[in-house]
């Protein structure tokens, strides 16, 4: 004890500790309620939609925007194809460490595919099921990085207020820069006090944050101690959108978001596994072979009714695949954000490990999924009524 | 939908980027990874024969080593009793001849002491008449017949001999 002590670099690393679990505990808002909270930054706006990052074009389909998420599933993909392209390019037949780790990967999927789905239909099903394991880990492990989901542009108050459906409120830090255009706002305040409440109501619980305006670079940060310089909707329309030298108020739009936080993102992967099983069932069984499983008039009124279901549960996979994902890891994201709230610093390291883990498992989850129902959609229901 | 942010221009971004990711990491990956692992496969399940098909060699050759050792020892065996034999034979051979000296030798021995004795005794016969001779005469001290005397004694020593023998 009296060595440790002695020691001047174990003291050095001791008041360290001691500094961190300090700021940790009094720093985060836990400190806060008891008067500190110095260290606290405010707990950024969650949404359930992925955030845009810069406006896109028109479509047939509707507003194209680049979101996040979109980002983060190209960094995602460019990951993997350097990596096998590494690989590739240094292919040995004794492996080197990066050889060998993808070898006993796909060997590992390679045995599961083959005991699961059998020897011939292992190599048809195997190439979706590895890739759609390794993308999802990938995206979900990146998203456990830091600077994902609290580097970002600002989206200033009017642009909140659309996204709540406010469409015709106006920022007053925006409106303010002529005098007419000030009367007509007060006037449009006055005329239509009942909608502006309805609005207030409608913005009422949404807060707004301050950030500091780097005017030349468009970026901002959850930054440590702006816990207090939070505001409602009508505070700030009530300072007139001042909100101080050189600060600006809007939400964080992170650059960065877990690929897998968009239901967009599950939902592509989950429609592609199930368009893949039913491609795999009609070209193995035949058209009537697969497509008798759902719509059979062969063993009457109930096993119509049972083919009816069948089709229903179908689509509750693709249901169940998409939320089951995006369920998770949008899940993951809140707790890190929560923990990373309370208790900076030190509060998320747990949890870094248990999103990791979580990360894999649901990869692994959906890809089991996609080869059980690919192997079982390969297999005709008359089959086993004979044997 | 919108409010879970489903919507279709982000959901056909993502189906795209999936595809082209599935078929990238088909071509780049998977194609030549698992001809690796098959080749490997095979290359074990041909090197796995082969030391199979060494070791019922060496099984086989080492049965045909242990006969000819077999043989080989009973051949030696065969040797060692003939060498032993001969040399039996040898032996005995050397032994009687030697036997046979020895006895040549002692009997000539034997037979040259018998000459020797006769001839001892004979000249001590001599010696003793000549004394007897010398002695009586002085005793009688007569002239009798020397000649007449020594045929005398010759005739006792005679009857005294034939009767020692």
């Amino acid at each position: 004890m009296s060595k440790i002590l002695g020691n001047p670099r174990s003291i050095a690393i001791s008041i360290i500790c001691v500094a961190v679990l300090v700021i940790s505990i009094f720093g985060g808002a836990l400190g806060n309620t008891l008067g500190f909270g110095f260290f606290a930054s405010s707990l950024p706006a969650i949404q359930l939609p992925a955030e845009k990052i810069v406006d896109g074009f028109n479509t047939p389909v509707g507003k194209w925007d680049l979101m996040n998420t979109m980002v983060t599933t190209w960094l995602a993909m460019l990951v993997l194809i350097v990596v096998s392209l590494i690989i590739r390019r240094n292919l040995k037949d004794v492996p080197g460490r990066l050889q060998a780790l993808f070898e006993v990967v796909m060997e590992f999927f390679l045995s599961l595919c083959e005991q699961i789905a059998g020897k011939e239909k292992a190599r048809r099903f195997f190439p979706l099921v590895f890739t759609i394991f390794i993308f999802i880990v990938a995206a979900n492990w990146m998203g456990v990085l830091p600077g994902f989901g609290t580097v970002g542009r600002i989206a200033g108050p009017e642009e909140i207020a659309h996204h709540h459906d406010a469409h015709d409120y106006h920022d007053p830090a925006l409106v303010t820069t002529t005098h007419e255009s000030k009367e007509s706002k007060a006037k449009h305040h006055g005329s239509d006090e009942a909608q502006e409440d309805g609005h207030d109501s409608h913005l009422g619980t949404v807060k707004l944050h301050v950030f500091r305006d780097y005017k030349t670079i468009p970026v901002a940060a959850l930054s440590p101690g702006s816990l207090e310089e939070e505001l409602t909707f009508s505070e700030y329309d009530e300072k007139n959108g001042n909100v101080g030298e050189g600060k600006r108020a809007g939400h964080l739009v992170p650059f960065l978001r877990s690929a897998n936080t968009d239901l967009n993102m599950s939902l592509a992967i989950a429609l592609i596994a199930m368009v893949m099983v039913h491609f795999w069932g009609f070209s193995i069984l035949g058209f009537f072979g697969h497509a008798g499983k759902f719509i059979s008039f062969k063993s009457g009124p109930i096993g119509f009714f049972v083919g009816i279901l069948e089709l229903i549960s179908e689509l509750g996979r693709i249901i169940s695949f998409t939320f089951r994902l995006f369920g998770n890891i949008f899940a993951g994201e809140v707790l890190l954000m929560a923990m990373a709230f309370l208790l900076p610093l030190i509060g998320i390291i747990p949890f870094l490990g248990l999103e990791l883990f979580v990360g894999l498992i649901q990869a692994f989850v959906f890809a089991m999924l996609t080869l059980v129902f690919a192997s079982m959609a390969s297999i005709s229901h008359n089959d086993g009524d004979h044997h | 939908m919108g409010d879970l942010g489903i919507n279709l221009p982000g959901l056909i971004t993502q189906i795209i980027s999936f595809v082209i990711l599935f078929v990238i990491l088909s071509k780049v990956l998977y194609k030549p990874l698992v001809a690796k692992l098959d080749q490997r496969a095979e290359k074990i399940t041909a090197g796995l024969e082969a030391a199979e098909k060494a070791k019922e060699e060496a099984a086989r050759s080492e049965e045909a080593i242990q006969a000819q050792l077999q043989e080989a020892r009973s051949e030696g065996q065969k040797l060692v009793t003939q060498a032993r034999e001969t040399a039996d034979r040898f032996r005995e051979e050397e032994m009687a001849k030697v036997k046979e000296e020895l006895d040549a030798e002692r009997s000539r021995a034997e037979s040259n002491i018998q000459r020797e004795r006769d001839a001892a005794i004979e000249e001590l016969r001599k010696e003793f008449a000549n004394l007897a001779i010398t002695a009586a005469e002085k005793v009688v001290k007569t002239s009798l017949d020397e000649e007449g005397h020594r045929a005398l004694i010759e005739g006792v020593l005679n009857e005294e001999r034939s009767r020692n023998n």
